[in-house]
C-alpha cells in the first residue's frame, strides 16, 4: 500500500517536473530556440550566457526588487484585510453579509480584457499612472475574494467555545481573536498569503497598463521586454522565468511550517 | 494597530502620484515595437540627441506590435499615451480612423519629404501619418547553403530540390510558417491572385486563391518537402539546428540565423511556374507617428527628434547593425547599403514585393482567411470551398466592423 | 453591559472588520463594471471611437444570433467542468496522501507546487511545443512507448482543445493541493482515530469524515475555481495559437479577446462580457443556494 502511494507520488512528480525541464533546455540553448527537434534535456552546445546575460545587461535585478515590494506589501494587505473581514463573516450575522459575500464573488466574474479601458482611464483621471499605489491597490482587490471567503471558511471549522470560554476568562473580543482564532487559522493565514503573493507576483495586465517606466518594471512585464512577436530572445525569457519561479517556491517551503494542525478535540469540552 | 499603519502607508505612497507626460516639456516618449537589436540601436540614436540637447529627456518604451496596438488605443482615448508612436504602417489605418495621430503634411515642408522614398511616406486618405526610417517586413526565400548549394529559380526546381534534401523526422526541403495568412500571400501573388481592391473589398474567391491554396496543400501532401504541423517556431528552430534547407521568412530573422551560425543565403521566392510570376510578399515600411493629444507648443521639440531619428546617419546605423533599407535616398544609394549584399539580396526579393494595404480592412481579411486556409490545410474544406467561405467571411467581418 | 450595547459592539466591529476590504473593492471593481455595461449598450467600434452613442440592446441581439455563440458556450462549460473536476481530484488525493507521514513529503509538496510557481506564459508554450506533431514529447511517448499512432494534437479541433485542457489540469492542481492540505489541518486526528477504532475502513473514514470537514474551505476554492477556469484566456490562446485551428479552440473570454482587440468591436465584446458575467452570476447564486456557503457557522 505503501508502495502505491509513492509509485503515484512520483508519477506525478516525473509529470510536474518534465516541462520544467524542458524549460531549462531552453534557456540553456544557444541562438534562442524555443523548440528542438532533440529530446536531450541538456542541449548539444548548451551554454549558460542567457543566465549571464540576465544578471548582468538586463535591468532584471531591479525588476526583481521591484516585484517584491509590491508583492510583499499586497501580501501584508491581504492577510491583514482577509483575517479580519473573513472572520466577521464567520462570526457574524449582520445586515448585508449575504449581499457582501456574493459581492465578493461577483467581482470575478466579469472577464478581465473589457476591464483594462475604464481601468485605464480611472487610474489615469486619479493621477495613478506610472505609480505603484495603483496597482497595489488593485492586486490587492483582485485577491481578496478568495482570501476572505477562505478564511471565512476556515474560521468555521474552529468551534466557537473556544473563543466563549476565553471571554469568560476575561479577554475582549479582539483579544480572544488575535490569541486563540488567529494561531488556530495558521493554515488559513499561508494560504491567503501564498495566494496573495502569487497573485502580485504574476500579473500583467494591469502592471502593463499602469507603469510606463522601464526602471519601475515588475517581473512580468520585464520578462515580456524579451518577447516580440517572431523574434523572442526565449534564451532570456526561459533564464528569467526560471527565476522568477524561485521566489514563489522558497515563500512555500516558508510557510509550509505553518501548514499544521493546531486544532484537537480535547481542547472543546462538553 | 495593524490596520492604522497600513492605511497610513497607502496615504503616504499616494502622494507619489505622476502627470501625463505629454505635458512635461522636457520628456518625451516613444512606444515601439523593435527587436532587442532594433531597440539597441535606438538607444545609442536617443543617447546621442540627448547629448547634442541637454534638458530633454527621451525614454523609449518597449511594447509587442498587438499590444503597442491595443495599449496605444487605450492610452489615447484616454488622452494619454506617449509622444510618439512606431510601428508598421498598417497600424496607420486604424489609428487614422480612430482619429488618434496627427496629420504630418504641415509640420514637415516638402523639401524635406522630397528627400524621402515615396515608400517610406504612408499617406492615408489625402494626409500624411507615418513616417517611416526602414522599409521592409517582407518574406524571402532564405537557403541554408550547406544543404542548397544553389537556390530554386522556380517552383519545379523548388519541389526538384526539396524532394531531394527531405529525408523526415530529421530533415525538410522547405520549412516555414505555413499555417498563418500572412506566410501565404507570396503564394497568392504568385499565382495573381490579391487579398483585396483599391477601395477595400475583399477578392479572395477568385480561381488564383484556388490553385494557390492547392499548391501549398500539395507542397506537403503530394511532394512533401514540407513538414506536416509546422508554425513559426518550429520553422525557426528546425532551420536554426540545419535540418532545413530553405525556410521562408523576413529580415527580421536574420540576425538570429546569423548568430546560430547558419550559412544562409537570401534571394527571390521562386517564380510560379504555370503562371510565370514571381510571388510577391506584402511589403511595408516602418515608422513615427505623432499622438493627437501632443500639446502645439512642444510640437517643434517632437519635429526636431524626428528630424535627428530619421537621418541619413541615423537609418544607416540601423542598416550596419541590422541590415535595413533606409528611406532616405541619401542613404540607401550610399556605398553601405550598395555593397552590403544582405540587403542587395532583399531589396531583389523586395522589388517584385506589393505593399501591404494599410486600411483596416486588412484585419477582417486576415481573420477571414486564417479559419478557412487552416481547413484547406486540415482537411475538412476544399480550396474551392475554402475561397469561397474566406470571401463570405471576410465580407461580414467587414461589414461588423464598420457598423 | 446591556444586551442591546453589546449587539450593537457586535455588529460595529463585524462592520470595521470588512469596512477596509469593501472600500477597496467598490473603488476598483464598480466603475469598470459600470463602464462596460454603458459601453454594451453602445456601438463603440472602429468607425465610432471617440464619438459612440447608445444604440439600445442591439450589441446584445448580435450576440443571441450568432449561433458560434451556442456552440463557444459549450465548449466553455465542457472546459470548465473537465478541468475543475481534474483540479480538484487529484488535488485532493495528492493532498490526502501527502498529509501521512511519508519520507521526503516535503521536497515531493514542494516540487509538486512548481507548476503553480512558474510564469504561465512559458509553460504553455512549452507544452505547445509537447504537442507538436512530430518533434513533440508527447507523440514520441505515445508512439515509441506506446505504439499507437501519433495524434494531430494541434491541427485538429477536439485534440487541440484537450491539449488546452491537459495543459491547464497541469498548471491548476497544485492550488487545489495547497488548499486541501490546508483544510486537512483542521480536522482533528482523534476523529480518525475513534472511526479507526470503531471498525470503519480507510474509503469510508475518506468519505464520511474528511470530504464533509474539508467543505467549508474547498467550497470557496471550488467556486472561485470555476469562475476563473470559465474566464482564462491565457491557457487557450497560447496552447492553441489564438483559436486554431480554424478559430475552432476557443471559449467565451478568447472570443470576446478576438472581437475586442482584433476589430476593434467594443461595444459588441461590451455586450458579451456582460453576457458572461450573467451566466456566471445565475450559476454562482443556485451553487451557493445548494452548498449553503454563505451561511455562517454559528
Amino acid at each position: 500500500m505503501r508502495i502505491g502511494l509513492y509509485f503515484l507520488l512520483l508519477a506525478f512528480t516525473i509529470l510536474v517536473l518534465y516541462p520544467i525541464l524542458n524549460v531549462v533546455s531552453i534557456s540553456l540553448r544557444p541562438a534562442d530556440r524555443l523548440l528542438s527537434t532533440s529530446l536531450r534535456i541538456i542541449p548539444d552546445g548548451a551554454t549558460i550566457s542567457a543566465y549571464r546575460t540576465l544578471f548582468l545587461e538586463t535591468p532584471f535585478l531591479l525588476w526583481f526588487f521591484n516585484s517584491v515590494v509590491i508583492s510583499v506589501t499586497v501580501t501584508l494587505t491581504g492577510v491583514a484585510l482577509a483575517a479580519t473581514a473573513g472572520y466577521s463573516f464567520s462570526r457574524f450575522n449582520f445586515y448585508g453579509k449575504k449581499g457582501a459575500l456574493l459581492g465578493l464573488l461577483v467581482t470575478q466574474m466579469f472577464p478581465p480584457t473589457m476591464l483594462l479601458l475604464p481601468m485605464y482611464i480611472m487610474l489615469l483621471k486619479l493621477h495613478l499612472i506610472n505609480s505603484y499605489l495603483g496597482i497595489i491597490v488593485i492586486y490587492s482587490s483582485t485577491a481578496l475574494p478568495f482570501c476572505v471567503w477562505q478564511m471565512k471558511g476556515y474560521y468555521d471549522t474552529i468551534p466557537f467555545s473556544l473563543e466563549e470560554s476565553a471571554r469568560i476568562d476575561g479577554c475582549t473580543r479582539w483579544q480572544a481573536f488575535r490569541r486563540i482564532v488567529l494561531p488556530l487559522a495558521a493554515p488559513a493565514l499561508v494560504i491567503t498569503a501564498l495566494f496573495s503573493f502569487m497573485t502580485a507576483w504574476a500579473e500583467y495586465i494591469v502592471a502593463a497598463q499602469v507603469l510606463q517606466d522601464t526602471s519601475l518594471f515588475t517581473l512580468p512585464l520585464g520578462l515580456k521586454q524579451f518577447e516580440s512577436s517572431m523574434s523572442t530572445q526565449w534564451g532570456l525569457y526561459a533564464a528569467g522565468s526560471l527565476i522568477v519561479s524561485i521566489p514563489a517556491v522558497a515563500l512555500f517551503l516558508f510557510l509550509s511550517r505553518w501548514l499544521v494542525s493546531g486544532l484537537t478535540l480535547g481542547s472543546v469540552k462538553g | 494597530m495593524r490596520l492604522n499603519v497600513l492605511f497610513v502607508l497607502l496615504c503616504t505612497l499616494a502622494f507619489s502620484c505622476a502627470k501625463s507626460t505629454l505635458d512635461d516639456p522636457h520628456q518625451i516618449v516613444i512606444w515601439d515595437q523593435m527587436r532587442p537589436e532594433e531597440r539597441a540601436v535606438l538607444n545609442w540614436a536617443l543617447d546621442k540627441f540627448m547629448k547634442e540637447n541637454p534638458g530633454v529627456k527621451v525614454t523609449a518604451l518597449y511594447k509587442e506590435t498587438e499590444e503597442l496596438r491595443s495599449g496605444y488605443q487605450i492610452a489615447a482615448i484616454g488622452g494619454g499615451g506617449p509622444d510618439l508612436v512606431y510601428g508598421p504602417s498598417d497600424q496607420v489605418g486604424p489609428f487614422e480612423v480612430m482619429k488618434i495621430i496627427l496629420p504630418l503634411e504641415t509640420l514637415f515642408d516638402k523639401e524635406y519629404l522630397s528627400k524621402f522614398n515615396p515608400k517610406g511616406l504612408v499617406y492615408s486618405n489625402g494626409h500624411l501619418y507615418q513616417i517611416a526610417d526602414q522599409i521592409g517586413n517582407h518574406l524571402m526565400l532564405i537557403y541554408n547553403k550547406q544543404l542548397v548549394r544553389i537556390p530554386p529559380l522556380d517552383t519545379d526546381e523548388l519541389i526538384r530540390i526539396g524532394e531531394k534534401i527531405t529525408h523526415p523526422p530529421g530533415q525538410y526541403g522547405l520549412v516555414w510558417n505555413y499555417t498563418e495568412p500572412f506566410f501565404f500571400i507570396p503564394f497568392l501573388t504568385g499565382f495573381g491572385g490579391w487579398v483585396m481592391d483599391s477601395v477595400g473589398n475583399p477578392t479572395l474567391d477568385s480561381p488564383q486563391m484556388v490553385n494557390a491554396l492547392s499548391f501549398v496543400k500539395d507542397l506537403r501532401d503530394k511532394y512533401k518537402i514540407i513538414p506536416r504541423e509546422c508554425d513559426y517556431n518550429t520553422a525557426d528552430a528546425l532551420f536554426k539546428e540545419g535540418k532545413a534547407g530553405m525556410i521562408i521568412n523576413g529580415p527580421w530573422s536574420i540576425s538570429g540565423y546569423k548568430k546560430a551560425g547558419v550559412d544562409f543565403g537570401i534571394t527571390r521566392i521562386p517564380k510560379v511556374v504555370s503562371t510565370g510570376l514571381w510571388p510577391g510578399p506584402m511589403v511595408s515600411p516602418k515608422g513615427y507617428s505623432i499622438n493627437v493629444s501632443e500639446p502645439t507648443w512642444k510640437i517643434p521639440l517632437v519635429v526636431k527628434l524626428l528630424k535627428f531619428l530619421l537621418s541619413p546617419e541615423s537609418e544607416l546605423e540601423f542598416t550596419k547593425k541590422l541590415d535595413t533599407l533606409p528611406t532616405q535616398v541619401e542613404a540607401a544609394t550610399s556605398p553601405l547599403v550598395q555593397e552590403n549584399q544582405i540587403v542587395r539580396d532583399s531589396d531583389y526579393q523586395m522589388e517584385v514585393g506589393r505593399p501591404m494595404p494599410i486600411m483596416p480592412e486588412l484585419r477582417a481579411v486576415w481573420d477571414a482567411m486564417r479559419p478557412s486556409y487552416q481547413a484547406v490545410l486540415g482537411g475538412t474544406a476544399t480550396p474551392q470551398e475554402a475561397a469561397r467561405e474566406m470571401q463570405e467571411a471576410a465580407v461580414q467581418k467587414i461589414r461588423e466592423m464598420n457598423e | 453591559m446591556t444586551l442591546e450595547t453589546e449587539k450593537l459592539k457586535s455588529t460595529a466591529f463585524a462592520y470595521l472588520l470588512v469596512l477596509p476590504a469593501a472600500i477597496v473593492m467598490f473603488g476598483v471593481v464598480v466603475y469598470p463594471f459600470f463602464y462596460n455595461l454603458v459601453l454594451s449598450f453602445s456601438n463603440m467600434s472602429l468607425r465610432h471611437f471617440q464619438d459612440w452613442s447608445l444604440i439600445g440592446v442591439r450589441q446584445y441581439i448580435k450576440v443571441f444570433s450568432e449561433e458560434v455563440f451556442y456552440s463557444v458556450f459549450f465548449k466553455t462549460v465542457v472546459w470548465t467542468v473537465v478541468n475543475v473536476v481534474f483540479h480538484v481530484v487529484i488535488g485532493v488525493l495528492l493532498a490526502v496522501i501527502l498529509n501521512r507521514r511519508l519520507m521526503g513529503k516535503g521536497l515531493i509538496r514542494t516540487l509538486l507546487i512548481l507548476p503553480w510557481a512558474i510564469p504561465q506564459v512559458i509553460v504553455a508554450l512549452t507544452w505547445r511545443s509537447m504537442f507538436n506533431y512530430e518533434y513533440g514529447a508527447l507523440n514520441l511517448a505515445i508512439s515509441q512507448y506506446m505504439h499507437m499512432s501519433p495524434v494531430q494534437w494541434l491541427g485538429k479541433p477536439l485534440e487541440a482543445f484537450s491539449a488546452c485542457i491537459i495543459t491547464n489540469i497541469w498548471l491548476g492542481f497544485p492550488f487545489m493541493m495547497t488548499v486541501a492540505l490546508g483544510g486537512l489541518q483542521s480536522i482533528p486526528h482523534e476523529l480518525y482515530e475513534a472511526a479507526g477504532i470503531d471498525g470503519a475502513s480507510g474509503w469510508h473514514r475518506f468519505w464520511r469524515i474528511t470530504v464533509p470537514l474539508l467543505k467549508p474551505v474547498m467550497i470557496p476554492a471550488i467556486s472561485l475555481g470555476i469562475i476563473w477556469t470559465f474566464n482564462n484566456v491565457n491557457i487557450v490562446w497560447l496552447v492553441s495559437n489564438g483559436g486554431e485551428p480554424s478559430d475552432q479552440t476557443h471559449i467565451l473570454v478568447s472570443y470576446v479577446y478576438k472581437a475586442a482587440f482584433n476589430l476593434y468591436r467594443y461595444g459588441y465584446a461590451a455586450a458579451l462580457s456582460m453576457v458572461i458575467f450573467l451566466i456566471l452570476l445565475t450559476f454562482s447564486l443556485y451553487f451557493l443556494k445548494r452548498t449553503r456557503a454563505s451561511e455562517s457557522a454559528y
